[in-house]
């Protein structure tokens, strides 16, 4: 029976025991280890566990001494904040201003709870699969031994009553009643944490009554196994500790992103929820097919590909670590045939959609002294996502709400959940929104900071008034999901490709864009209407034309980018870094 | 029936031997062959004094094992408390004690390493704090599974968290790694969840206590 449980080689690919489930209590990291790769393990409070290689990407200081903040796990060492389920970087506080790379993702562990015991594994596919064990499990504690995984188990058999079965269990594993504490049948797991450490891991039928007697029999019985088995393991030469292997970085994040037009990289998700979010307002929630969704960090918005074959961009309004499905809102536009038309009437419960990964225009400071979040209407989602990422990290913020009525608040739940954080302004005609903004934004603050998202004159509005009042023009941040602006595309120029050694001439009537691709050079775009930033190209030489909405007005004079789906020369030739 | 449990050659026996002499008070002495039998070792002792240690002392089942306790409680017993250990000097006594652990930790240590050769290289010592790690874990994991977080009796933290808080914390700088003491790494996150603490190099804080349980215990 023995040598039928002793592993073999590939025995990577099968589960064990890597802790207890009262090992992981609120709030806590776990410092595990399986085959010698170390784990941090820890349960988020939506109750997921996550065990991750035990190493920040950063400077690979272990994570196990991080902090587990309910939702992310946070760095002890420079604070990179890594989302629950995804392990992905959702922000670096030497980079404020600047959303993480969403490739930035640590490597995660295959984890199952079963029978007051966590599982894992590092095989990416092997099924789990433990024998059916049937009334309430009690996990003993876990006795971690200085010896192979082999002989720990070689001694646990060896220890049974005599003339008793012994119940072979997946690698390492073995059903059987020990000799000191006859009359309790126990499954022991020997969970190999490296060569020459293993943890004894068992559970057994909980007693009637007080468990507490039985944990201690068992506990005194196995702690001198533990003595026997470490004596026995000292006259042997041991095995060299394993040598850990570490996620190499990836061909993907090592090396430049393909370029090619449009949208990429989309998925399916469905429609778990269509819902009433406010006057005119559907919330949709989009779940992952299996599984979790990509890494986002507040700010960040999707295209939804709409069954009518337009593609539309909409904010997540999901506090961190929510990763099994994304919230959007979308209010009904009367234009027919109009996205949002589509999505009211059209999209149903139920519904497989695609979907891009997360891209994030709009990302979140949190080294302010305060944050200010100020929403016309709708524009509220992704300060809503905002809002809750500053609540979960206790940093302080105040949030403006203006709306046509209480009726029309999009996503009243949320709203209430932020609780007397928010100020609504309901009802205010132009003049009286715009003296109310005037109100909000008169004392500007050292190192606050403003976030403003809503209909494209109301942006205006508060950009104008808090420039105004003094607000410098980088602590005001927004984003436009439509360029309303006039549009002028009457002059015809020149553009330089530098790296391409190509010149091309641009005519009236026609984008930059639009030329390069007729001419075999794709780059990336998506809104092609100079507001979702993904086009944005180095400038080498000339004078723009800006007539984006994505640019703020200090970097539209710096001159050195350009939107080339919308913006133009002033000059005749332009140099561009393509 | 007070019995001491005792070795010879060992100063903190010697010390509650000194008492018990003083006083008069009736007692009967076991001997416990620590070197070089290694009695302390054998599951009975452990059973009476978990880490092993020496002097023990047993009154009627009531077991003592660190030694200002043990001293204390003679002192009670011979009705010479306010004597031996009048409340005016406890602070001054309390002192003394440190100061004979000092001394049991460097002059001590020395005499056994010369008396016995127990070289006390890196490895031994390392080994050492493992085995009191190990008792250390165990203990709190049965606290916990009763309901207790600290390491003393009694729903609110003790002198005794404060007091083996430190050198548990900073362990790892002395290469004794914690990840086989699960139930020690959830005490450390409760001790840094009591309002108030502080952390030093090489402390690092734990995560936010929840709001409804006092220090976010359990």
């Amino acid at each position: 029976m023995v040598a039928e449980t002793a592993p073999r080689a590939g025995h990577n690919a099968a589960w064990y025991p890597i802790a207890t489930s009262d090992d992981l209590p609120f709030r806590h990291v776990y410092h595990g280890q399986l085959l010698g790769q170390e784990m941090a393990v820890w349960r988020a409070d939506d109750g997921h566990v996550n065990a991750w290689e035990n190493r920040c990407l950063h400077r690979g200081v272990r994570l196990s001494i991080g902090i587990n903040e309910g939702a992310e796990l946070k760095c002890q060492y420079h604070g990179w904040r890594y989302a629950n389920r995804t392990a992905g970087c959702t922000y670096i506080p030497a980079h404020p201003a600047d959303a993480p790379a969403r490739r930035i993702s640590n490597r995660t562990y295959r984890v199952m709870e079963a029978d007051g015991l966590v599982w894992s594994t590092l095989s990416p596919d092997t099924p789990f699969a433990l024998p059916p064990v049937d009334g309430e499990k009690l996990a003993l504690r876990p006795i971690p031994v200085n010896a192979s995984p082999e002989m720990v188990l070689t001694a646990l058999v060896h220890a049974r009553r005599s003339g008793s079965d012994v119940e072979a269990l997946p690698p390492l594993g073995a059903g059987l009643e020990l000799a000191d504490l006859p009359g309790h049948p126990a499954r022991f797991f020997v969970q190999p944490v490296d060569a020459a450490r293993a943890v004894i891991r068992g559970i057994v039928a909980r007693p009637a009554g007080d468990p507490l007697p039985l944990l201690r029999q068992f506990d005194d019985v196995l702690e001198a196994l533990r003595e026997v088995i470490e004596a026995d393991a000292a006259r042997v030469e041991l095995p060299e500790p394993i040598v850990p292997v570490y996620q190499p970085v990836s061909v993907e994040l090592s090396s430049m992103p393909p370029i090619t037009i449009g949208a990429q990289n989309t998925l399916r998700v469905v429609v778990r929820r269509k819902f009433p979010a406010g006057a005119d307002i559907v919330g949709l929630e989009l779940g992952a097919l299996e599984g979790h969704l990509p890494t986002f960090q507040p700010g960040a918005h999707i295209d939804l590909h709409l069954p009518n074959g337009l593609v539309r961009q909409y904010s997540l309004t999901n506090g961190p670590g929510e990763q099994l499905s994304y919230v959007i809102g979308v209010k009904r536009e009367p234009t027919p045939g109009s996205g949002s038309q589509a999505v009211h009437e059209v999209v149903r419960e139920g519904d497989v959609v695609a979907i891009s990964e997360p891209r994030n225009n709009f990302p979140l400071r949190r080294d302010a002294r305060k944050t200010l979040f100020i929403a016309g209407g709708i524009g509220i989602t992704p300060l809503l996502a905002m809002a809750k990422a500053l609540e979960a990290q206790g940093l302080a913020y105040g949030f403006e709400l203006f709306a046509r009525s209480d009726a029309h608040i999009p996503f009243p739940d949320d709203v209430g959940r932020l609780g007397a954080r928010v100020n609504r302004h309901l009802g205010l005609d132009p003049g009286a929104t715009s003296a109310a903004i005037g109100r909000i934004v008169a004392n500007p603050g050292f190192a606050e900071q403003i976030y403003v998202c809503g209909p494209g004159p109301f942006l205006e509005l508060v950009r104008e008034e808090a420039a105004a009042a003094g607000w410098p023009e980088s602590a005001v941040h927004f984003e436009y999901f439509k360029n309303l602006k006039p549009r002028d595309s009457s002059k015809s120029f020149k553009v330089e490709l530098a790296r391409s050694a190509l010149s091309l001439d641009v005519p009236a009537g026609k984008s930059i864009l639009a030329v390069l691709r007729d001419n075999g050079v794709n780059g990336p775009a998506s809104c092609e209407q100079g507001a979702c930033g993904t086009c944005l190209t180095r400038v080498l030489d000339g004078e723009i034309d800006h007539q984006d909405v994505y640019l703020n007005e200090a970097e539209k004079r710096e001159g050195k980018v350009m939107m080339t789906c919308v913006s133009r020369a002033r000059s005749t030739r332009l140099v561009l870094d393509i | 029936m007070i019995i001491l449990y005792d070795f010879e050659l060992s100063a903190e026996c010697y010390a509650v031997r000194l008492l018990l002499g003083f006083t008069g008070l009736a007692h009967e002495i076991r001997p416990v062959d620590m070197f070089p039998g290694r009695e302390q070792d054998e599951a009975w002792f452990r059973a009476l004094s978990p880490d092993g240690t020496l002097p023990v002392l047993d009154d009627d089942g009531l077991v003592l094992t660190a030694l200002p306790a043990i001293l204390a409680h003679i002192a009670a017993r011979s009705g010479g408390l306010g004597r031996w250990w009048p409340a005016a000097a406890r602070d001054e006594i309390a002192r003394w004690f440190a100061h004979a652990e000092s001394l049991a930790d460097s002059a001590l240590r020395a005499r056994w390493i010369i008396t016995t050769g127990d070289g006390h290289s890196l490895p031994v010592l390392q080994a050492r704090a493992h085995a009191l790690l190990r008792t250390l874990d165990r203990h709190v994991w049965f606290a916990e599974k009763s309901g207790a977080d600290w390491l003393a009796a009694g729903a609110h933290p003790s002198l005794a968290d404060v007091a083996v808080f430190p050198a548990v914390a900073l362990c790892e700088e002395g290469g004794i790694s914690r990840q086989d003491y699960p139930a020690i790494r959830r005490w450390l996150d409760r001790v840094r969840r009591i309002p108030g603490f502080h952390v030093m190099s090489g402390v690092f804080p734990a995560g936010p206590a929840r709001a409804d349980v006092p220090f976010g215990s359990q």
